[in-house]
């Protein structure tokens, strides 16, 4: 009696475990969709790069040729301290985060701030 | 020698202080102005307020300008500003989204014989 019981319990395991199974594809595969569809800060690292530099490009005092990854913003792009205040600004408004004022100033090209984005902890997916 | 030290890191203290406040004062206007379009404007002119004073070389006049422009910062300061949902204070801050309809918890898993 108990090895039927077993023996049915076992089957009904695998069925009940199929349709889970399937449940969380279903889960995996609806986020993984979502995460194509929203523009996700978080997510790439070559996307974020694209995203500051085409920001950092559209700077009105900036020449746009010059901007590249690892261009200076003082040096290269000749940014007062002013004008840098003011890109990140630009960056906490892009990205939604909260820089702070200390972090703010170690900022000196795309790569860091493409950087600190991504190290930033942030929940945006919600 | 010790002058020109001093002169130099009191110069480097006075450049940090009007960054700063600079950054704040430029994140309260954009408190105060409604919209995107209606900041750009004062954006503008804080810059120029800023811009002015650019080229004085005076160090007890940049101090007591600096002092002027933080006790301005202070008076308008905004009751209510806007904080960044996920930062500290924000209406997201620690709010964590419900797990997806599908997932829970199995308390027994392997042992509902027992």
């Amino acid at each position: 009696m108990q090895s039927l019981r077993d023996s049915v319990l076992t089957r009904l395991r695998v069925t009940v475990c199929r349709r889970q199974f399937a449940l969380m594809q279903d889960v995996y595969a609806t986020s993984s969709v979502q995460r194509l569809l929203c523009t996700l800060a978080g997510s790439n690292h070559d996307q974020v790069m694209a995203r500051v530099i085409g920001l950092v490009k559209k700077f009105d005092k900036i020449d746009a040729a010059k901007v590249t990854e690892s261009a200076d913003f003082s040096k290269d792009l000749s940014l007062d301290s002013l004008d840098r205040v003011e890109l990140v600004m630009a960056f906490e408004q892009e990205f939604s985060i909260e820089i702070p004022d200390e972090e703010a100033d170690k900022l000196k090209c795309c790569a860091d701030v493409a950087n600190y984005i991504q190290s930033a902890p942030k929940s945006e997916d919600s | 020698m010790s002058g020109a030290a001093s002169y130099l890191a009191r110069r480097a203290a006075q450049k940090e202080r009007v960054r700063i406040l600079y950054r704040r004062a430029l994140k309260d206007t954009l408190n105060w102005a409604v919209h995107r379009h209606l900041f750009y404007p004062d954006a503008d002119a804080l810059r120029e307020r800023f811009d002015a004073n650019k080229n004085v070389e005076d160090i007890e006049t940049i101090d007591r300008m600096i002092a002027d422009g933080e006790s301005q910062y202070n008076k308008w300061r905004h009751p209510d500003p806007y904080i960044v949902p996920w930062a500290p204070g924000g209406s997201k801050f620690t709010r964590n989204p419900e797990p997806p309809a599908g997932i829970e918890i199995v308390y027994n898993y392997g042992r509902e014989d027992h």
